[in-house]
């Protein structure tokens, strides 16, 4: 059983460095059959990484309206498949990647949790956290080794 | 790539050859992905299901419904070999970690280099069949053949893009040639005179800029030869080249100008045509350069002697032309960037395009469906853009305001996400 953590974003774009940042930390916290990976991708390069994995957790940045920065969120890809237009002018979106890697028969996981962390300050480079999203990370490193070790993940 | 080239010139200093194809061999790799993933994910959908089409089905997903899993299947492989070449030379497909000032971090291996070819192998087969697709699909239908042609989507302007020594297209390297409207070649320039030609013009209203021809000036949103507006693209490269050099892409270089009769061709859907000529002619270099008794060669980078300061690179990038100039303080620590990414250069013809499309499409009275709505953005999807890359300033809001008008042209809603000073 392969897992991956995959941590997602820009890691120079502020709050949007969040998901790498998080990948970093758990490379501390390193168990059996898991790999962590951080990646600045979407859509059908986002793909090309799930392939030959079970399961895959996704940690990334959000923002909702009026979202709380730092609120973790649990989600799955069935959240994101309400639009199939794409997200980027030269890309799709990743519900609609996944539906195509399936239809083609690509080895994907069974499971894909995501796990999304509410941001402030995305509009500014640079690579500090703002302080709420920044204290975030020892729960959300704690929530995916909890369901690592757990395999709350399947 | 673009970045490469740009600190070479700031080390002053020259890649041995090996490292110079090695790069070729990489940037082929890239211009095949993103031409396969822009066909078939972006374009396709309009003509595959069709522009009116329902937009639930005018996907990628329907695409694959109606021309079979198959097809499918051998999309994403080809897209995946590409990656996977991108990955073995950078250490990643995307954001590689392979280029240095004088060449690259390491040189492929004999083993590599065969894996490489069987994939261009296989690449120059299904960029030919690609172009049968859009042969079969999209210009044996009449009706998509009227859209491509018509007025719609045509718009007259100068056109820029790299040639080598024998004016054929290149995506690694050359003079930048730049031709009128008629295809008269009005300039040919070397990357780190860009500045000679490109001037940036800049509007309130945009966190972009809108370069023109400096020598002609910046006339307004306007077409013709006494407006600076010129256009980077596919069909751009293939209208200030002479030609393709390689044989398979040549023929259909030569297919495409035959059909519209005349060049340059100004029709802003045929960049997708364009696209395909190019990604067949990057699939044919790419196997040559796998072929090539050089390609293998550990001699891949010249130490930099000099003391940096300055330097312009160039490139074809998917989109079009890419220029980064950097100036650097005397340890090579950037002091001042200017980048004008393929989207920028595009940026005053994709608003004239959008705004031609629907003054076209949409008469007086009647109903705007989806499909019309649609039929607009096709105008836009043509270009590929970027509009993240070409971003030139983050000011922390969207100076975009929207502004509703009644019958009697008079302002009834406000809609705005910046504040007004």
């Amino acid at each position: 059983m392969q897992t991956l953590v995959l941590g997602l974003g820009n890691p120079i774009l502020r709050d949007d460095g969040i998901g790498p940042r998080i990948a970093r930390e758990l490379e501390g916290n390193l168990i059996e059959n898991v790999t962590v990976m951080e990646a600045s991708l979407a859509g059908l390069n986002l793909l090309d990484l799930l392939v030959g994995y079970d399961r895959v957790i996704i940690v990334d940045a959000i923002k909702t309206s009026k979202g709380k920065p730092g609120r973790i969120y649990r989600l799955g890809i069935d959240d994101f498949g309400f639009t199939r237009h794409a997200t980027s002018t030269h890309d799709v979106n990743l519900a609609t990647a996944l539906e195509l890697g399936k239809k083609l028969g690509l080895a994907l996981p069974r499971k894909i949790n995501i796990l999304a962390i509410e941001v402030a300050e995305t509009d500014h480079f640079g690579e500090e956290l703002t302080p709420e999203v920044a204290e975030a990370i020892p729960l959300c490193v704690e929530m995916i080794v909890d369901d690592l070790k757990t395999g709350n993940i399947a | 790539m673009a970045s490469c080239k740009a600190t070479d010139a700031v080390y002053h200093v020259d890649p041995p050859p090996a490292a110079k194809k090695l790069r070729e061999l990489f940037y082929c790799a890239h211009m095949i992905h993103s031409h396969i993933a822009h066909f078939y994910a972006l374009a396709a959908p309009d003509f595959v299901l069709g522009p009116m089409s329902d937009p639930a089905q005018r996907n990628i997903l329907g695409v694959v419904a109606k021309v079979g899993l198959q097809i499918g299947g051998e999309v994403i492989k080809h897209r995946a070999y590409a990656q996977s070449i991108q990955a073995a030379i950078g250490g990643k497909a995307t954001h590689p970690v392979c280029g240095l000032p004088g060449g690259m971090s390491k040189a492929i291996t004999e083993e590599e280099r065969k894996d490489f070819e069987e994939k261009a192998k296989s690449l120059v087969e299904f960029a030919r069949f690609s172009i049968k697709l859009f042969n079969d699909v999209v210009l044996s239908n009449k009706e998509y053949l009227d859209l491509i042609t018509g007025d719609v989507y045509t718009m007259k302007s100068y056109y820029l893009g790299l040639v080598d020594t024998n004016n054929k297209v290149n995506f690694y390297d050359g003079v930048l040639r730049l031709v009128d409207q008629d295809g008269k070649e009005v300039a040919k320039f070397k990357a780190a005179e860009y500045l000679d030609y490109i001037a940036e013009h800049v509007e309130p209203w945009s966190y972009m800029k809108f370069p023109f021809l400096k020598k002609v000036g910046w006339k307004g949103f306007t077409e013709g030869k006494d407006s600076g507006v010129y256009r980077v693209s596919p069909l751009a490269r293939l209208n200030v080249a002479d030609g393709m050099a390689t044989p398979l892409a040549q023929a259909e270089y030569e297919k495409l100008y035959k059909t519209f009769g005349v060049k340059p061709v100004h029709a802003t859907l045929a960049f997708h045509w364009a696209r395909l000529v190019e990604l067949l002619y990057a699939a044919e270099r790419l196997l040559e350069l796998c072929r090539d008794k050089e390609i293998t060669s550990p001699d891949v980078r010249t130490i930099p002697t000099t003391t940096p300061d300055e330097g312009v690179g160039v490139v074809e990038a998917p989109r079009g032309t890419l220029i980064h100039h950097y100036k650097t303080d005397d340890k090579g620590i950037v002091q001042k960037v200017n980048l004008i990414v393929a989207t920028a250069h595009n940026y005053p013809a994709m608003n004239m395009s959008i705004k031609k499309a629907a003054q076209g499409l949409i008469k007086k009275g009647q109903v705007v469906s989806e499909g019309l709505l649609n039929m607009v953005e096709m105008a836009f999807r043509a270009y590929d853009p970027c509009m993240a890359c070409a971003t030139h300033t983050l000011p922390g809001q969207m100076p975009l305001e929207v502004i509703i008008y009644n019958s009697q042209g008079e302002t009834t809603k406000r809609l705005s996400r910046f504040v007004r000073t």
